[in-house]
């Protein structure tokens, strides 16, 4: 069986109950996916599915035959960080770090299907991701941060200076 | 490059008494730096921590680990500051395990105690200093002026006419230069960077998870390793079967080590789910560990008698009986806690013939060594710390269990091992924050004074648990056999001049800041054998709460308003009392609330550090929702305004989610929580708006990874018993 990650096919060649996780973890060697609880309660694994967030940890292989998965080294196009990204940077989010990347899909995901969350919406989004350090103040302002910034590039098809 | 002689004299200098839960058994001072040195690429490396290369390139050897709490960027700015080059132009590598590393106040590489900052605020900008007179003297000689004239700017070394030198082209020559000792330190007004730079060296490898921890670890021809552990504390494998697994491909062979059954496969995956296939045969403990027994058998100790007074002023015990009031008492049980790190233990190893490469995030590298030594037949300088940035420590990393593990199960498998801990095995195998037990008493004069305070704690010591593997690691030219009677040793003289007392269990009780009539803190040794360490703040998040909320419960009996009554008896702590002022000035204490919201406020001095912290919460049907945090904080001169404000954040929410949610039970042997339905995480939904202020100040920079957590769980119950009438004497707060 075979899926697209960050757009390039890849060849499974796993127990199909393998979860998706430790495919691109250990197979792979794409360590920028964190494993933080194995049960789906945590988000440090959370990648997209055709574009939905979705806890790798708990998602076998055999699930994304075909599909779309992104993960957090996928995010950017390469040249330059993704706005949310960007926006992590501007407020100092990270401490440890471990679970950013999983908060920053979690993140990205909730901006691409709304443009201006309100604060229960991020709420909701983000509450399946937990950071033990307590980034979640930051994080919350970076994901308006974000939000302004890609309504900017949606209208004008440029990056602002903010 | 060897470090200091050990000497009696050594031996006999206490560790840091200021540093109290982590001071360790003994500790030396004055190690040694490596001397000026350039190899034959042209690198110059004038002491420990810089190395310049021939290009002119500054690349600074940080030597406490970077968990969160910002070393990385905090200490490569002292860096910076004396280089007079922006922090960013300088590249950052960890620190392996050398004793030219240690920690002065610990004397092991250890990081901890929130001292990363304070201890390094010296010897770090002496370090660079050094380094900057000896690139502006040999530009000097090369240009024929004084040295003074000369002056080092962001790479460009420039005279008073004007001429410049870049750096690349005067390191051959000072590098010849003998290292001056007392170079001069830059002043505050001259400050380009400390109190200023606000961004994170780490942030944008961590925003695009290209930022190393350990568990991203690999080498060629790794293999994966789960452990299967005993179901109840001090259980020991009887016997096991693995033979179901040998038919399976990817299985690679199945071990007995001291903690359980090793099973190593070609994958994490692989590994966990033939470990399911194992049957094992445990003997058990008779008496099964409960948290149940360990309350009894604390308030056993409490009844028995006073324990052993750790601070006494005048006759509290007298004042108390002598008092025209009756005494107030309450008792509070304070439970064990999981440090829950985002980043499960794990650890890459390869035990070869004559040396050993160990991967890992720890906090500890030096203890590392000793546990990799004990488990082969290695001796310390044969093990190699690779150290990575670390998924979360808040002390659980100061523990090297994990590393002796993946030591043992390499050697078996005779090939590099990655072990990985599941969350289950992570949240059943800690070293918890001990549960403890405690009793106040205080009686009240009519006109409002605290005429007497007793406080006994009762509860494990955190040293006897971890000396075994430090106190090697502090003696590393001792034969292995001798690694038992040095932590014995550690334990036997605690308490004398040879080795300081372990305040872990009363560090926060017995230095307040309030000045009462008389006072008598205790403490009773009691452990039920639960394995304890280190957690964020150890002592004082547990002290913080009891004497912050009998503060309050004297504050009542004295029919004063909590703040004043705090200010009253903080005449003479000026900075205590200025953290109290500021934070109730900005959470307008005082001022009317929107219905159902409620204020308490509270400060605890810990780590040299003053925080105080106002919550506004309400209670609505049985939850707890803690709308704001106002919290004022006196870390002495700032290095890193935002990592401060980050740290305080990060207290708070770590602070509240204990308050909350955090207790492991121990039931029949082990722990009855396993991963985050159970042991629950504050998140995102009930976080509240933090605001931090902080003062300015020119005292020497003091901790912040861990003073912004005592305060806040009696600010909670303060707000909590005005709320519904209940001062909560356990946590985490139940409402019935």
């Amino acid at each position: 069986m075979k899926f697209f990650l960050n757009g390039e096919e890849r060849e499974v060649n796993v127990d199909a109950d393998t979860p998706l996780l430790w495919f691109i973890r250990d197979t792979l060697e794409m360590t920028g996916t964190k494993f933080g609880c194995g049960m789906g309660l945590c988000g440090a694994c959370t990648v997209h599915l055709n574009g939905q967030a979705v806890r790798s940890c708990i998602t076998p292989v055999s699930a994304v035959e075909g599909q779309q998965i992104t993960t957090i080294e996928g995010l950017s196009d390469g040249e330059s960080l993704h706005p949310v990204q960007s926006a992590w940077v501007k407020h100092n989010v990270p401490q440890c770090g471990y679970c950013q990347p999983g908060q920053i899909m979690s993140a990205s995901a909730l901006l691409a299907g709304n443009s201006n969350p309100s604060d229960d919406d991020i709420d909701v989004a983000m509450a399946g991701n937990v950071c033990r350090c307590g980034t979640y103040p930051r994080i919350k302002a970076a994901i308006k941060t974000a939000a302004t910034e890609l309504a900017y590039e949606a209208k004008t098809g440029g990056v602002s200076n903010g | 490059m060897k470090g200091p002689a050990i000497t009696r004299r050594n031996l006999l200098v206490g560790a840091a008494s200021t540093t109290g839960g982590l001071a360790v058994a003994f500790s030396m001072t004055g190690c040694a730096n490596t001397a000026s040195k350039m190899d034959e690429a042209g690198k110059w490396s004038p002491n420990a921590w810089l190395d310049i290369s021939p290009e002119g390139k500054v690349v600074f050897t940080l030597d406490r680990v970077e968990m969160g709490q910002g070393t990385y960027t905090g200490l490569t700015t002292l860096i910076a500051e004396e280089l007079n080059q922006s922090p960013d132009t300088i590249e950052v590598k960890f620190a392996g395990a050398a004793q030219q590393y240690r920690n002065p106040d610990y004397g092991l590489q250890i990081t901890g105690g929130s001292n990363s900052l304070s201890s390094a605020w010296k010897p770090i900008r002496v370090a660079a200093a050094a380094v900057r007179e000896m690139l502006e003297k040999a530009a000097a000689d090369t240009f024929g002026v004084d040295a003074s004239s000369v002056v080092l700017f962001d790479g460009v070394l420039t005279n008073d006419a004007g001429q410049t030198l870049n750096i690349s082209e005067v390191i051959a020559i000072a590098a010849k230069q003998s290292v001056p000792s007392e170079p001069a330190l830059k002043a505050k007004q001259d400050f380009r960077f400390i109190g200023k730079h606000s961004s994170r060296l780490d942030a944008a490898a961590k925003v695009q998870g290209t930022a190393n921890f350990g568990i991203d670890a690999s080498v060629d021809d790794m293999v994966f390793a789960v452990v299967l552990r005993s179901p109840a504390i001090s259980g020991r494998l009887k016997s096991f079967d693995a033979s179901e697994l040998n038919a399976d491909k990817d299985f690679i062979g199945a071990y007995q080590i001291d903690t359980g059954v090793a099973v190593v496969a070609t994958s994490y995956w692989k590994a966990r789910k033939l470990s399911e296939k194992v049957s094992l045969d445990w003997d058990l403990p008779q008496e099964l560990i409960s948290t149940k027994a360990a309350f009894e058998l604390y308030r056993d100790a409490a009844s028995k008698d006073d324990g052993d007074v750790v601070r006494e002023v005048g006759d509290a015990q007298e004042a108390i009986d002598n008092s025209s009031n009756d005494a107030i008492e309450l008792e509070f049980e304070m439970p064990f806690l999981a440090h829950a790190t985002m980043e499960p233990m794990n650890c890459l190893a390869h035990v070869q013939e004559d040396r050993a490469d160990i991967w890992a995030s720890t906090q500890g590298p030096d203890i590392a060594q000793v546990s990799v030594a004990k488990v082969t037949h290695l001796d310390l300088d044969e093990v190699h710390i690779h150290n990575q940035f670390i998924g979360g420590g808040f002390g659980r990393r100061l523990n090297q269990d994990f590393i002796g593990e993946a030591a043992e199960i390499s050697m078996a498998a005779k090939r590099p091992v990655k072990l990985v801990w599941s969350r289950e095995d992570d949240m059943k195998n800690d070293f918890y924050r001990p549960a403890t037990f405690h009793r106040l008493q205080a009686s009240v004069s009519d006109s409002g004074e605290v005429e007497a305070w007793k406080h006994h704690v009762v509860g494990p010591g955190v040293m006897d648990w971890y000396i075994w593997d430090a106190a090697p690691a502090m003696f590393p030219s001792s034969p292995k056999f001798m690694f038992p009677m040095l932590g014995k040793m550690g334990l036997a003289t605690q308490g004398t001049p040879m080795t300081p007392a372990d305040r872990s269990a009363y560090e926060g009780a017995d230095d307040l800041e309030y000045e009462f009539k008389a006072q008598e803190i205790s403490y009773s040794k009691a452990d039920i054998g639960v394995p304890v360490g280190y957690w964020r703040a150890v002592g004082h998040s547990h002290n913080g709460f009891v004497t912050e909320t009998f503060v309050d419960a004297c504050a009542e009996k004295a029919g004063k308003d909590e703040l004043a009554f705090r200010l009253d008896l903080l005449k003479n702590q000026p900075r205590l009392a200025s953290v109290l002022k500021l934070a109730a000035e900005k959470g307008g204490w005082g001022a009317e609330r929107p219905q159902g919201r409620y204020v308490g406020i509270a400060a605890h001095k810990s780590f040299g550090s003053y925080v105080a912290e106002l919550v506004e919460l309400s209670v609505e049907s049985g939850q707890i929702r803690v709308h704001k945090v106002v919290c004022a904080v006196d870390c002495g001169q700032v290095v890193n305004p935002d990592i401060v404000k980050m740290q305080m954040e990060s207290c708070i929410v770590f602070g509240i989610t204990a308050a909350l949610h955090g207790e492991i039970e121990f039931v029949d042997g082990g722990a009855a929580q396993s991963n985050f339905h159970d042991y629950q995480m504050l998140r995102m939904n009930e976080c509240p708006e933090i605001d931090v202020h902080i003062v300015d100040s020119a005292e020497s920079p003091t901790g912040v990874g861990e003073p912004g957590l005592p305060p806040i769980a009696a600010a909670m119950g303060s707000a909590i018993y005005k709320a519904t009438g209940t001062r909560h004497t356990r946590l985490p707060f139940k409402i019935s």
